[in-house]
């Protein structure tokens, strides 16, 4: 069956195959942020993590012509900014948004100048190729088999942290540290949990997959860097965790919409559609606004969402 | 707002923070450029030499103070009302795009002044606009601004990409650009220098959000729902209501800011055309303590670092970027000093409740 010229089996493959490749550094990241976000941190430095993720992700796998190298140099960027995030937030208790978007600005001024510095602002492509595998039988499956049976390692390790991090955050004595510190740092801090510690662990594993995300947009994915690479993909990261309600089972179903809605403007180009690239551009954003308004009112936010912790200070 | 917090709005001593925190980020960011194989002290010597002591970095500088002065007058409005305007550059985009297809629409035909004013109020209602979206969800559906005004960014980036390619067009060129203004239609420069206007309307913006804390009543209720939200629910303030006002105006500020650029330096509306303001504008209102007057040394400051920055890049091979790492590392330190100095007048004064450094922040669906 065809349809302007193009198979649709064909289209379809396309479209499932890049909708799933765009929904992963969205759904890391979110899984990652719902620990920061859990403990009581709104995260607007995601996008700074996320970004420094993509250079110095891109960076080491450049040098190193490794994927796993470049992936470890992402999760090393992206942690950095984490912990001086957590440093100003946690230690010193300086409001959330204040930082955050500090840690984005800087992130980005480090990054162009970095890049500018050191590759002369040429887009060079690292010399990497992730492997794949080939599941057998089930990847001659039509539209799905390629899609989703015949993709790198990386892609299959990254929908596999959906049900550790479930676990984690539901079964783990530190998941419930996490969700008790988000609601109420007193009575957590009164029932012995140590309330600095867990939000420090919290923002670290917000960073490590803030940067893992990067890495994997950068390295296994793109394999380039170019300045401001991440266009807001953190942000919408943020929103997804929230969208999903801190669940990652349905954060991931979140992020595969979202990268779906990326590569619905990207097949109809292909298909002949008419659509202009400008439309397509924004339709995530508008997407992410539009979620928040179904969900509105549907979600409860962590009560302590953005408030710094002091002992004994109410 | 009380006589303590009035005496402690006027003295130098949050200055004292700001000027530490840009000091303290001079001082890392030279440790960067060495460490990076840059002659530092070389680096800052062009930067102030070409941002500041040679005649033309200075009306450089003094031209790019004037989008400054009026985003931050409206960033202030906001901020401190306690609203996350994170939204200046879309404002500032659809701004910029409105007063330029109102000044080529009307160029020629009416006196320039009625021109200049008219594309100054369509970059207003341009900024007004982009901001009243954020609003309406806020007010509708209880969504906080932060996240929707930073979506409204990139949305913006992409409509005015689309507009300016299609209806916004001149039709007589293949670029995607609005019709150009000729230059004896742009803003006059200020009698005795090569400064557009614009600074003096940057002034004015700033004298008027002054005049607006200082003694207005609104202006009162903006701090108070700014220091004390549930404070200010008490006291019978119309909280949602100035606060969706406060929003409103700091986006048609950013949207003049747009319009000044237009006319002042631009001429036209280019496809992908972001100055990148919003951030700046944080950071330096920030640094500026959320003080209305003191924004405006601060707005020349951070112009002059954006004009020496690109004498950087072409004479020491310092890449642009820089200005901006600089402008992290400035936020950054400044977090650092707020958080000295509420030690230190912890220390002085055992008295001191809360500050405003710490106030919480929901993220949506607040319901007061």
């Amino acid at each position: 069956m065809t349809l302007n010229g193009i198979d649709v089996t064909d289209f379809l493959t396309a479209m499932l195959a890049t909708g799933l490749l765009r929904a992963v550094p969205l759904a890391i990241a979110s899984l990652g942020d719902v620990f920061a976000q859990k403990a009581g941190l709104l995260n607007l430095g995601i996008e700074g993590m996320m970004l420094s993720g993509c250079f110095f992700g891109f960076h080491a796998a450049y040098k190193t012509e490794s994927v796993v190298l470049g992936m470890l140099g992402g999760i090393a960027g992206g942690l950095a900014m984490a912990l001086l995030f957590g440093f100003l937030t946690i230690h010193l208790r300086v409001d959330q948004v204040l930082v955050g978007l500090a840690i984005t600005i800087f992130a980005a001024g480090l990054t162009g100048y970095l890049f500018r510095d050191w590759y002369g602002g040429q887009n060079v492509a690292a010399n990497v190729r992730a492997r794949s595998i080939e599941i057998p039988l089930l990847s001659d499956i039509p539209i799905i088999g390629p899609a989703i049976f015949h993709r790198q390692i990386i892609f299959y390790i990254c929908w596999a942290l959906v049900p550790v991090f479930a676990w984690l955050l539901y079964r783990t004595r530190f998941g419930l540290n996490v969700r008790a510190v988000g609601e109420s740092p007193f009575a957590a801090d009164a029932a012995g949990v140590n309330v600095i510690r867990t939000r420090y662990l919290a923002i670290g594993l917000a960073g490590v997959m803030a940067g893992f995300a990067g890495a994997f947009l950068a390295v296994a994915d793109l394999r380039i860097f170019t300045i401001g690479m991440t266009v807001g993909q953190g942000f919408i990261a943020l929103a997804i965790t929230m969208l999903g309600g801190w669940n990652p089972w349905r954060i991931a179903a979140g992020a595969i919409l979202f990268g779906m809605l990326n590569a619905l403007g990207d097949s109809l180009q292909i298909v002949g559609v008419g659509i202009r690239t400008e439309f397509i551009g924004m339709l995530p954003y508008i997407g992410i606004m539009l979620a928040l308004v179904v969900l509105a009112g549907k979600t409860q936010l962590p009560a302590s969402l953005g408030v710094p912790y002091a002992r004994g200070q109410r | 707002m009380t006589e303590r917090a009035r005496l402690s709005g006027m003295s130098l001593t949050p200055l004292v923070s700001s000027l530490v925190a840009i000091l303290m980020a001079f001082v890392i960011g030279g440790i960067f450029l060495e460490a990076t194989g840059k002659d530092a002290l070389e680096a800052y010597r062009i930067l102030i030499d070409r941002g500041l002591l040679s005649n033309t970095g200075l009306t450089e500088t003094l031209k790019k103070m004037a989008p400054l002065l009026i985003a931050s007058s409206g960033l202030l409005v906001a901020l401190r009302a306690g609203v996350w305007n994170i939204g200046i550059d879309g404002q500032f985009m659809v701004g910029a795009l409105f007063s330029a297809v109102t000044g080529a629409a009307l160029v020629g035909d009416v006196p320039d002044p009625v021109m200049w004013i008219a594309a100054f109020a369509a970059g207003f209602i341009g900024g007004v606009a982009w901001a009243l979206i954020p609003a309406l969800l806020r007010v509708r559906f209880g969504l906080n601004e932060i996240i929707t005004t930073l979506m409204m960014n990139y949305v913006a980036l992409n409509v005015t990409a689309w507009l300016v390619k299609g209806p916004a067009k001149d039709p007589k060129i293949v670029a995607p650009q609005t019709r150009q203004i000729p230059l004896e239609h742009r803003l006059p420069k200020i009698p005795g220098s090569d400064v557009h206007i614009g600074l003096l309307v940057g002034l004015v913006c700033i004298i008027l959000v002054a005049i607006l804390f200082r003694s207005t009543v609104p202006g009162f209720m903006l701090d108070v729902i700014g220091r004390n939200r549930r404070a200010a629910v008490h006291a019978g303030i119309p909280v949602a209501t100035l606060m969706v006002v406060a929003l409103l105006v700091s986006g048609g500020f950013a949207g003049m800011a747009g319009a000044n650029d237009v006319f002042g330096v631009q001429g036209l509306f280019k496809g992908n055309w972001n100055p990148g303001y919003g951030f700046t504008a944080f950071a330096l209102v920030y640094l500026a303590r959320l003080n209305s007057l003191l924004i405006v040394p601060f707005a020349f400051f951070f112009s002059f670092l954006l004009v020496g920055g690109d004498s950087m890049a072409r004479r020491a091979d310092v890449p642009t970027y820089f200005i901006e790492l600089l402008e992290g590392l400035m936020l950054l330190c400044f977090a650092v000093a707020v958080y000295l100095e509420r030690r230190w007048s912890q220390r002085t004064a055992r008295a001191a409740s809360s500050d405003p450094a710490t106030t919480s922040l929901a993220v949506a669906g607040e319901s007061e």
